[in-house]
């Protein structure tokens, strides 16, 4: 019940909400779905030129045309990105959480320093990497001397994308340590404990106590990393930029629509057609990572 | 209670090589922007011998760093302000159902995360509104709501709805109630919000990238980006550059790593 009057009082609340609702629909839910209906025009950016409805050209010409395998490895790249960074990220910060949940000296610097990157930001640890991986002498480069060997390290057909993949590892880390750490500290320790008492040993505490409590943070954490890093492409954007090794779904995106390519003309149509195939890649993956979760969550 | 899951002499392993992971590459950064230019290019790795700090003046005259970072702080005290007091006015009547379809509402305002990317569409809007390459602009597509609004919804339902019926009674308005007595409740939930969210903000690069063509105008973020292509391999300089960025937000952090860690925290769990 609104116990703040009737009449006109009544509309109070609905005046508070309407900036928001406004805001919210016109930039940012209204031009989603617009994304849908521009992937059927040619519009390009060139503001005030003519522009049509052409049906399923756009998405014809993604699965067939000349560009296609080009399309097909940003696809298998960004699948590639996102189960390597879901996967490691997840696992690494578990282990890196658990560690610093043992409370040994330095842990709390320890904790603040891994969580430093996601404060200083991408174009700043991106920049970093780019000097520590400088191909003319960098300390990277020094360290792969050391085995005989050298690389052009984000010039390098092979190694750029895996790089990439480790540097967003690198940046995003902590964010997954701390929300395990979160997680870690809402286990009661009386179980541990009562496990203690009953004779249990590390791994088995870990096995039986720790990882069914921790189900939803795991959860939490893996729906985050997933949908994520299907998504993101800052960090390409920074150290690897107008690379064809490494570009993903989403730097597609930028590229058609933003990117700065002399000759090519901004096709926001087709860039928004990318977009909703990996609006639509996003959506089942995250579908049926979420089925899958929850149920495994029920069964523990 | 301690908890030994995993053995001591690994645990202190473990953090040892990762803390060389973390450490090496700031004080490489570092070492590096105290170099000669000469220095760095016959000795790039080796510990700094001949230390030289004007590297720091050149690069922020250079870059023009002072008002890119007010740019920046602008730009983000801007939005997240704007973003937290929307989403707490709209979170409060969504989450006592004070309007009509208020679940409905709810799950609206979360799906924002999974939407398409809107960049195109939204660019267009910007510009057919006037406002490409304006302040208000970039504060306008970084203005919303997001994972500051469930934090809210979350923490409000904790509030007893008894206090509202006992306001009425002592005769507030409903705008009364909220902006006197709810905002000042959820205080620590909107500190959360609005440093999740200037994180964001801070480092929104692409939308810069996008949104803005006058140098002027620039966040921090671009502004270092293009500078470092601009001196490509005049790294001494790039290197200052990147520690002066840093700085502010190192002692920020430094000040504040407590709120900042448990804000993402608490972000993560009520999610």
């Amino acid at each position: 019940m609104y116990p703040f009057g009737k009449s006109w009082s009544r509309l109070s609340p609905y005046w508070f909400l309407l900036p928001a609702l406004l805001i919210y629909i016109i930039f940012s839910f209204g031009p989603s779905v617009f994304t849908i209906i521009y992937s059927f025009t040619d519009i390009t950016a060139v503001q005030g030129t003519k522009w049509q409805f052409i049906g399923w050209d756009n998405y014809k010409e993604f699965f067939q045309s000349g560009r296609t395998p080009v399309y097909y490895a940003a696809l298998k790249r960004t699948l590639i990105f996102a189960a390597a960074v879901t996967g490691i990220q997840t696992a690494l910060g578990l282990f890196i959480a658990i560690v610093i949940n043992t409370k040994l000296r330095g842990h709390m610097f320890f904790r603040s320093l891994i969580f430093l990157p996601v404060v200083l930001g991408v174009t700043v640890f991106g920049l970093v990497w780019t000097l520590m991986l400088n191909p003319l002498d960098g300390p990277v480069q020094k360290i792969w001397e050391l085995f005989g060997s050298s690389s052009t390290f984000l010039g390098s057909p092979d190694l750029a994308f895996p790089l990439t993949i480790f540097i967003q590892i690198w940046g995003a880390l902590g964010y997954t340590v701390v929300i395990f750490l979160a997680g870690l500290q809402s286990i009661p320790g009386d179980l541990y404990e009562a496990g203690r008492i009953d004779g249990a040993k590390a791994w088995q505490s870990f096995a039986h106590i720790t990882w069914p409590m921790l189900a939803p943070t795991v959860t939490v954490n893996l729906l985050l990393a997933i949908v994520g890093s299907l998504q993101t492409y800052e960090v390409i954007f920074i150290l690897t930029p107008n690379n064809p090794y490494t570009s993903v779904l989403g730097y597609e995106v930028y590229l058609a629509a933003f990117g700065s390519n002399a000759g090519v003309s901004l096709r926001q149509g087709f860039a928004s057609t990318v977009a909703v195939l990996q609006f639509g890649l996003v959506l089942v993956v995250a579908l049926i990572a979420q089925f899958y979760l929850r149920r495994r969550e029920v069964q523990m | 209670m301690k908890m030994h899951l995993v053995p001591k002499p690994l645990g202190y392993a473990v953090m040892a090589v990762m803390a060389f992971l973390y450490l090496f590459p700031l004080l490489y950064l570092f070492n590096v922007s105290v170099k000669p230019e000469l220095e760095f290019l016959v000795d790039p790795v080796g510990i700094v011998k001949h230390v030289l700090f004007s590297n720091y003046p050149d690069a922020w005259k250079q870059g023009n760093f002072g008002q890119l970072i007010g740019n920046s702080v602008f730009y983000t005290a801007a939005a997240v302000g704007l973003s937290v007091l929307i989403s707490a006015l709209a979170a409060f009547p969504i989450s006592r159902g004070y309007v009509g379809w208020a679940s409905f509402l709810y799950v609206f305002f979360m799906i924002s995360i999974f939407l398409p990317n809107n960049l195109v569409p939204q660019w267009n809007l910007i510009h057919s509104l006037g406002l490409y390459n304006t302040r208000l602009g970039f504060v306008l597509v970084n203005t919303g709501i997001g994972l500051g609004f469930m934090l809210m919804a979350g923490y409000m339902k904790s509030i007893p709805k008894e206090l509202d019926e006992a306001a009425s009674i002592d005769g507030s308005s409903y705008s009364r109630f909220v902006l006197t007595i709810i905002l000042p409740l959820i205080k620590p939930v909107l500190a959360t919000s609005a440093i999740l969210q200037a994180i964001g903000v801070w480092n929104n690069i692409i939308g810069a990238t996008v949104y803005l063509s006058d140098k002027k105008l620039y966040p921090i973020v671009l502004g270092l980006f293009k500078f470092y292509g601009q001196y490509s391999n005049q790294w001494t300089l790039i290197a200052a550059a990147l520690v002066i960025v840093a700085s502010p937000l190192l002692l920020l952090y430094l000040f504040l790593q407590r709120y900042i860690i448990e804000g993402a925290m608490t972000g993560a769990v009520k999610s």
